[in-house]
Parts: structure tokens; sequence; C-alpha cells
């Protein structure tokens, strides 16, 4: 794959924002149309292997895999005691990092606090700015929507359906699922459809145990789909298929690119076109409009080391900045023709923000497996899905929506347990004797899109580069909150049906933003004056410019969105090549 | 002192903070809050330090004497068994000493120092002999007393003894001993398949 030169003079077909699973899939698919792309990601270019490490003992390290000390992470308490931008206080360390950025392996991947503040109501923002953003590091769990998603309105009466069904998406998860690979077993679920699957992992005897209590409630627990090649893919000369290394656990991503992210799975690729032309360090400030027919012609970016300042042109401007940084750009394109900024006569731009809801959950221990020899667990990409059971057939009386359960047991190379009581030699065995008896899961639940959870430009604040920042108007809500409370006392209920001893139950609800899964600020929809873009992710406003990131979601329903948005992306683009074909655009 | 006698530690903490206060010559009532410490406190030659604190940070964090109360005290939390070496072992005091030495937290730097300082007053007020030179029995006594009050986090000598424990957890589970020996880890390799419940074990490619 070659690298070319960002060539300032050219229009291109199309300029992409941001290289994440939007941006990258959106360079994948214009590139595969013969388009001459020009992908901008505000980040570097890591030497990504350097940084991850996967196989690296911690003892081989100075740190032994932790964050250097004189960085910080953010803490949960300090989340919570604290209030944006979280960079006071902090003004001694080298850096500081969101919660996830608490590992040497992902310290250079995710961006310093301080460098890109935010202000209003408190969250915990994880961004990753580099090229791939953060398919790098993200937890892998590809699960599919349905229509009892995408018509949710139908079954409830809340919020607004998606203007698509899942058969206009189906063919499209099929594309995604081949082209990159997912593991995972058929459940024939009507709410969770399956993928075209690749080579299983498989579960471990605690979860099986629990497998087997759950099915006679009826309920459903099945292995961790994970958007991991695990046969390899012949058409991808990036990636290895997955070799159950081990350490998947930790902090940090896939070094031989089993599990997907987005510059092997989709930009190397793409290069190897000859039609995409890649620009790192490039942090956009604008969508340039032109004044005559409101439509838009490019970006102004800053390059991120010489503060230098560039306009690019293109004939289409897609938007994959990821969910909040989408958002903030189009409020920041404001123009004359477009005084709210840009894509945003509905004024729904930055609303309807959503996510999911987590912390609740539950640790338990298999008892007939206290003692027994360590045995390899951690060499999967993940441990299990425990799928929705809430709202499907039943109404729940205290909530809509549902919510899932991830989980995982057994040992690990930083043993399970750490935190009982105690010292010493007793303690020392206790470690050693359960390590592997342990399982545990923790719930991810729909928050419901309201218009009242926002965000908006702050009017004064700006970040490193003199960009205005987000100001956030952003609380779970009372649904969230009785969700949270069924969510614990099903997961005790569903551990003592299957045995387990109760070590912890887990009630308390992590920040705003702590899934890392904020979606809806651009959402979808037919009626332009409720929604921001129609179902190909194209403005209402402004016919040649598209959203293709998780800020296009109508609902967050409360499986993980990364396939979603990169089915949809893949759909999306496909319109665009072909509007611009036709000379629509 | 009693393991079964259940030790009252903020009534015993006035007692003992008196004694140590008589036998330093200086008062420490009130108590001294734990606040940023001074550069004089990072090495044992505070002139040498002064000189050369904005240079370079100190090859060490801890005092040699600090260093041998670490290690016993890392000991005491995991000892050497039948089955694997302890946290001296490990090196589980260089780990806390690298981790503090670039640490950019003066408040938590300062509470090492002083919960070395509290650690070895109750070592003397419960048996009469430093912590390093008290025995495994009265050591573990010592570190009862803060466990069994790990609930009262407004004492600095409790939120010192959970900061021991954390670290010392971290550096022992992430060593050679730790992973290898202690809890014979079996990952970090290439297989040929995942394993599962049914499998007898891992087959390496």
């Amino acid at each position: 794959m070659a690298e070319s030169e960002v060539n300032l003079t050219k229009t291109y077909d199309a300029i992409v924002i941001g290289s994440g699973a939007a941006g990258g899939m959106a360079a994948h698919v214009l590139t595969g149309h013969g388009l001459q792309v020009l992908l901008l990601e505000a980040g570097k270019k890591l030497p990504i292997e350097k940084e991850l490490r996967s196989m690296e003992w911690p003892y081989d390290n100075p740190y032994r895999g932790m964050l250097p000390p004189d960085q910080h992470s953010l803490s949960f308490n300090e989340y919570t005691i604290r209030n944006p931008p979280y960079g006071a206080g902090f003004e001694k360390a080298k850096q500081l990092k969101s919660y996830i950025g608490s590992s040497d392996y992902v310290k250079n991947i995710v961006v310093d606090e301080r460098e890109n503040p935010f202000t209003g109501t408190n969250y915990a923002w994880v961004r990753a700015r580099c090229l791939g953003g953060k398919t790098n590091i993200w937890g892998r769990l590809a699960l599919r929507l349905s229509d009892y998603d995408f018509k949710a309105k139908n079954r409830d009466g809340y919020g607004e359906n998606w203007p698509i069904s899942y058969s206009d998406i189906a063919p499209y998860y099929d594309k995604v699922d081949l082209y990159l690979g997912i593991t995972g077993v058929k459940e024939n679920l009507p709410y969770l459809p399956d993928s075209i699957f690749q080579r299983p992992t498989k579960l471990n005897c605690a979860e099986v145990t629990l497998k087997e209590g759950l099915a006679k409630m009826g309920r459903v627990l099945t292995q961790y789909r994970a958007g991991v090649t695990s046969e390899g893919l012949k058409h991808n000369k990036y990636r290895s298929r997955c070799y159950g290394r081990g350490a998947c656990e930790r902090k940090g991503g896939c070094d031989i690119h089993a599990a997907f992210d987005s510059p092997t799975g989709l930009i190397f690729p793409a290069m190897d076109t000859g039609n995409l032309t890649l620009r790192t360090n490039a942090v956009v400030r604008e969508i340039t409009v032109d004044p005559q027919t409101g439509k838009a012609s490019g970006v102004h970016f800053i390059d991120s080391e010489t503060m230098k300042d560039y306009a690019v042109h293109a004939k289409v401007v897609v938007l994959a900045a990821s969910t909040l940084e989408s958002a903030r750009l189009l409020l920041l394109s404001k123009s004359r023709l477009h005084p709210n900024g840009l894509a945003n006569s509905s004024g729904h731009v930055g609303h309807n923000f959503c996510e999911h809801i987590m912390g609740p959950g539950v640790t338990g221990r298999a008892k007939n497996l206290v003692g027994k020899p360590p045995t390899l667990d951690d060499g999967r990409p993940g441990g299990f899905y425990l799928t929705r059971f809430r709202n499907l057939t039943e109404k729940h009386p205290k909530f809509i929506r549902g919510y899932g359960f991830e989980g995982g047991s057994g040992s690990t190379m930083f043993p399970r347990g750490t935190d009982t009581h105690g010292f010493g030699a007793a303690f020392k065995e206790e470690v050693r004797q359960n390590q592997g008896a342990f399982i545990s899961m923790g719930a991810f639940g729909e928050v419901l899109a309201r218009y009242e959870n926002y965000v908006e430009l702050d009017p004064v604040v700006k970040d490193k580069w003199g960009i205005p920042v987000l100001r956030f108007h952003y609380k779970f809500g009372d649904n969230e909150h009785r969700m949270a409370e069924d969510m614990k006392e099903t997961a005790q209920e569903m551990f003592e049906a299957a045995g387990f001893e109760i070590v912890h139950v887990n009630s308390r609800v992590l920040t705003e933003g702590w899934s890392i899964h904020e979606l809806g600020t651009a959402r979808m929809g037919d009626d332009a004056k409720t929604s921001v873009l129609n179902q190909f992710q194209q403005s209402h406003d402004v016919k040649n410019l598209f959203v293709v990131d998780g800020s296009a979601f109508v609902n967050a329903s409360c499986q993980n969105p990364t396939w979603t948005i990169m089915s949809l992306c893949w759909r999306s683009c496909d319109y665009l090549a072909d509007e611009l074909k036709k000379g629509n655009l | 002192m009693s393991m079964k006698d259940p030790i009252d530690l903020r009534q015993d903490r006035r007692e003992w903070l008196k004694t140590s206060a008589a036998a330093l010559g200086a008062s420490l009532l009130p108590l001294p809050a734990v606040s940023a410490e001074t550069p004089q406190a990072e090495s044992a030659d505070p002139a040498t330090k002064t000189e050369t604190a904005e240079a370079k940070p100190a090859a060490h964090f801890f005092t040699p004497a600090q260093q041998a109360l670490v290690e016993e005290l890392s000991e005491t939390i995991i000892p050497a068994d039948n089955h694997s070496g302890g946290a001296k072992a490990a090196k589980v005091a260089d780990y806390i000493d690298t981790v503090l030495r670039e640490s950019f937290d003066d408040s938590r730097k300062a509470l090492w120092r002083e919960g070395l300082r509290l650690v070895d007053i109750m070592s003397q007020h419960y048996h009469g002999k430093s912590f390093v030179n008290a025995s495994p029995e009265d050591r573990i006594a010592v570190l009862t007393v803060l466990s069994n009050n790990d609930h009262m986090t407004d004492l600095p000598e409790v939120r010192f003894f959970i900061e021991l424990k954390r670290l010392t957890v971290q550096g022992y589970y992430t060593s050679k001993i730790g992973i290898h020996d202690e809890l014979e880890y079996e990952g970090n390799r290439i297989l040929q398949d995942y394993v599962g419940c049914d499998d007898q074990g891992p087959a390496s490619s």
C-alpha cells in the first residue's frame, strides 16, 4: 500500500472525515466504486503493533503493563466528584487520559483530556485520535439489530421508528460479516439475528453451567459474537486469523489484527485500489459551503503538529468523526445559508443523544471449580453474551426496552478475586484456589433517545487547536434507573438459579459515557423537520453531505453498535456512489 | 497483644501517637495532614536532593531503611509458602519504588512516607520493636489491625494499608513468580483451537 500526498488543488470525489469504523468503511466502499477519496484523520498514524504488543509479559514492562505513573487515567470516583473539564487538579500529570487509557498499551491511542476538553454535565468521553480511532481498542462484541429495535416505536409507542427495516440492512450485515469476519453460534433469535459466523469460541465450564441454568428460565446465553476472524480472510493480507493467544482481556487491541480494526480491515485494502489518499494529523474545524448553492464544498483542517490551516475540496463530504465529534463539526460549520450549523434546519443536531447504560452486574463463584488446576480461558476474544429478555413478549411494568449481559469466567493472566478481604498466607491461598472459579457479567441497557439530552458548542472554551468544544446536557433518566435496578436483580437471580455462590452484586451505575457507545446526535428519519438525515444518512438539507457514523442512530437498542454502524455505512455509500454517478449530488 | 481482641484503632492511635511524639521530642498532635511533600522528603540526603530536584528524579524513592521496611510489609501481604515465592522474591518493593519514584502525584508519595512512619510507630507501640525487627507473627498483628479497620479511610495509616495491598497485589501477580510459579498461568501462547469445558487441555500449534 502506497501513501500519496494530499493535493490541495484537486477536487476529490469525496472527503471522508474520520478513520474509525465508519470512516474506514466509507473509504473501503467508495474507493471500491472507483471514487477518488481523501480520508482525513485528526490523529497520528501510530506504529500500532509496537503500541499493542499483545503478547508482552507484564514483567517485561517497567510498569507491568499499567499506565506510566507520570500519567493519569480518570477513575469512576474522579468522574463522579469532579466536573468537566477534567483537567483541573492534574496539572502535574504528563498526560491525562479517560478511564480506558489505563494501560501502557493504549496510552498513545486515547487523547489527552486537557488538549481536548469539554464542559457541562459529567461524561466519561473516550476519544481515540489516531488512524483507526477506537477500533484499535474496541471490545469486539459484534451484534445485529432487528425490527425489535428499528421498529421499537410500533411496540411501545416511544420515540421514532428508523426509516429502514431489518430487511433493508440485512444484506449489508452479510457483506460486513464476510468482508471482516465474525465468530459466533447461530441461535435463530428474532430479536438478535444471526450473522454468517466463522469458527466459534468455546464456553468454559462455569459458562456452560450458567447456560444450562438459563435455558430452564427460557433465557439464552451464547458465545461472544466477536468481530474477529477465527478462520482468516483470503481477501485480506493485512490480517491474521485468531490463534487464541491470550491476554484478550487486558486493555488493548490485537497486534495480529485477528480482531477487526479499521486500518488493516478497511483502509489499507482501500489504499491498494489506488483511489485513496490518507492525510493524518488533520483536525477538521469546518465543513465549507458553496455560498451560491448551499452545498458542501470541502473542509478546512488544521495540521495538529504545525498548526497550519488547509482547505481541501470535494464533490461530496462524508462525516464519520464519531457521534459527538460529528455533531460538533456540523454545529461548527455555520454560514449565512446555514446559521444553525450545517444540516441543522430541524434543530435536531446534537439532540436525541443516547447510548447504553452499564454498571449493574454480578460476580459469582462456581464452588465445584475451586481448587481445580488452572485452565486456559483468556485466549478467547470474549466469553459469553446473555441476550435480551425484557419487553420481548411481555411488557415490563417499570420500564420499556431491554438490556443484555456481557460476561466471562475462568483463569486470566491477572487473577480475579484479588479484592477479597485480608492479606497473608490465607489471602494468597484463596486467590490461587479461586482463580478459575469466578464468573461475572455486566449489563448494557438501552438509554432512551430524548430531545432533552444534547450537546451544543461551548461559547467560551476551546481545544488545543482553538476550536470551540462541546458542552454536555446529558443525564440518564427514570427509565434507565428503573432498568438498572432490574439488571441488578435479574443478574443475581440468574446466578442463583445456576447454583453459583454470589460474591458481589454491583448496583452502581457507571458514569454517563462509560459504555463508549454514544449515538444519535444526527438521527435519520423520513421527516426533515424532526430528523437530520434520510435513510441513506444523507442530509435532508445538504444533498452532498452524508453522516455515516453512530450519530445517525434513531435509538440505541441494547446491542453494541459497531457492526450496525458499518453495515449502514456500506449501504449509504453504495447509494452515494450511485447518486454521484447519476449526477444527483 | 492477642489477635482475638478487637483493637479499637481510633482509640489506640491516640496512645501510640502520643508515645511516639514523646520519644521523638516533637508534638505530632494534632495529626499531621498528609500533604504535598517537600523535595527534602524525597531523599535520605536533603542537601543533595534540593540541588538536583529540578534536574532529574532520584534514583530511588525509598531510602534503604524504607526499602527494607517495604520488603517486609509486602512479604507480610503475600508471603512465600510451599507453593511459591512471596512478594520479596518477586521484588515487589522494587516495583513499588519505580511507581512512586515516577509518580506525578505528590499526595500519593506523601501518603507512603507517612504510612511507613506510622506503621513503624504502631509496631513500636504494640511490640516494642520496629516492623523490620518484629517477628512475622507480630508483623501480621500490626497489619491485622489495619486490615480489620479498612473502612476507616479517613486515617492515613488505613489509606496506606489499602495502597500497600493494592500495589503489592499488582506487583506480585504481574511478576514471573506470580504468573508462572504461583498461578501457573496457561495462556499467552499460540493455540490450534479454543479450549472449552469438554476439552482436556490446550493444544499448542
